[in-house]
């Protein structure tokens, strides 16, 4: 019994530091380190220790900030270097996706013609409707990506 | 608040290189001690710090302003670490048990006027206060810096750790009573 009033002070201290009590609780707490030294003596040393955990000073590196900016600095200069690039390449990919719409009804009568010249199945002729769509995507894609994966590596 | 946390979202998008200079500047000791209590080493928190603005410049647009910037900025820095620790060995910070066997405390640094005592007996305490934190699990070690020592917001701490806020309670309580137990064994 002694030892649960003991455990539930220990337990309110803890919320105490975490969030607001509430106020009979705050009251039965009052009371009870004002009647338990025990109780009171370990609120203390916590109290210290947190005290001395916010007051922690450690050394930061010589010129760290300095260094740090410098990098920073460079690699947004290389960030504005790509960015024409990058703005060329989604340019690039806006056109051939309105060109490529614009021009699939063509493509398609066009294999379809094709298919029927060298009397090869619908399903021939349409999956290299879709090859011709999807391939150049594709080769663009991998570009893009291991050119990028390149960039990162070498950083 | 939330103006300041606009305008330095709208500056960030711009990637404004005088904006960053002086981020770099003004959070470069909370963030480094951030960085070396999770990382446990100066080099290795230093290599952090400097990949942290990295990608604080290249991703400035996701920077929307509704945060706080340093809970925003913590929270790029603990993923980054994650990710390295991912990469080293399939884990996580919640399976990180505790700090290397020969960790040793970090440099304190005091530059308070203090009497001669005074120095010696806070920083006795300082310094016992470090190596009972060292003691504590990463997990609960984590959020007791963020709350104690940054002095974070639980919602705030629960967008750096991307734990809900309940849990952020769950580990302050487990990681005070860890603490406590630390300095127990510390004192004994």
């Amino acid at each position: 019994m002694n030892g649960d009033v003991h455990e539930r002070a220990a337990r309110l201290l803890a919320e105490r530091r975490v969030v607001t009590l509430a106020r009979e609780d705050e009251q039965w707490l009052a009371t009870h380190l004002a009647d338990c030294a025990g109780c009171s003596a370990e609120d203390v040393r916590v109290a210290e220790a947190l005290s001395a955990l916010r007051a922690m000073q450690i050394s930061v590196p010589r010129n760290l900030a300095g260094r740090t900016q410098l990098r920073v600095r460079l690699r947004a200069e290389e960030l504005r270097e790509h960015a024409p690039a990058n703005r060329l390449v989604w340019a690039v990919a806006v056109m051939s996706w309105i060109f490529g719409l614009a021009s699939a009804p063509l493509v398609w009568r066009g294999f379809e013609w094709l298919g029927g010249e060298l009397h090869l199945p619908k399903l021939v002729w349409a999956t290299g409707v879709v090859l011709w769509w999807a391939v150049p995507a594709l080769v663009a894609t991998g570009i893009v990506l291991f050119g990028h994966q390149g960039r990162t590596s070498a950083e | 608040m939330l103006d300041d946390a606009q305008s330095l979202a709208r500056a960030l998008k711009r990637r404004d290189p005088d904006l960053l200079d002086r981020l770099i500047e003004q959070y470069q000791f909370r963030l480094f001690r951030y960085l070396l209590h999770l990382t446990g080493n100066p080099q290795t928190a230093e290599d952090f710090f400097q990949e942290t603005w990295l990608r604080v410049l290249e991703r400035g647009h996701q920077y929307d302003g509704r945060w706080k910037f340093e809970a925003w900025l913590f929270a790029i820095a603990r993923n980054l670490v994650l990710d390295w620790h991912r990469r080293r060995k399939p884990q996580s910070l919640e399976s990180l048990a505790g700090p290397d066997e020969d960790a040793t405390p970090f440099d304190v640094a005091d530059e308070r006027s203090e009497s001669p005592l005074e120095q010696v007996l806070h920083a006795e305490v300082r310094t016992g206060v470090q190596l009972s934190l060292q003691r504590v699990p990463a997990i609960y070690r984590e959020v007791l810096v963020l709350r104690f020592q940054e002095e974070m917001q639980l919602d705030e701490i629960a967008g750096v750790t991307g734990a809900p806020i309940s849990t952020v309670k769950s580990r302050l309580y487990r990681g005070l009573d860890a603490l406590k137990s630390a300095m127990q064994g510390g004192a004994a």
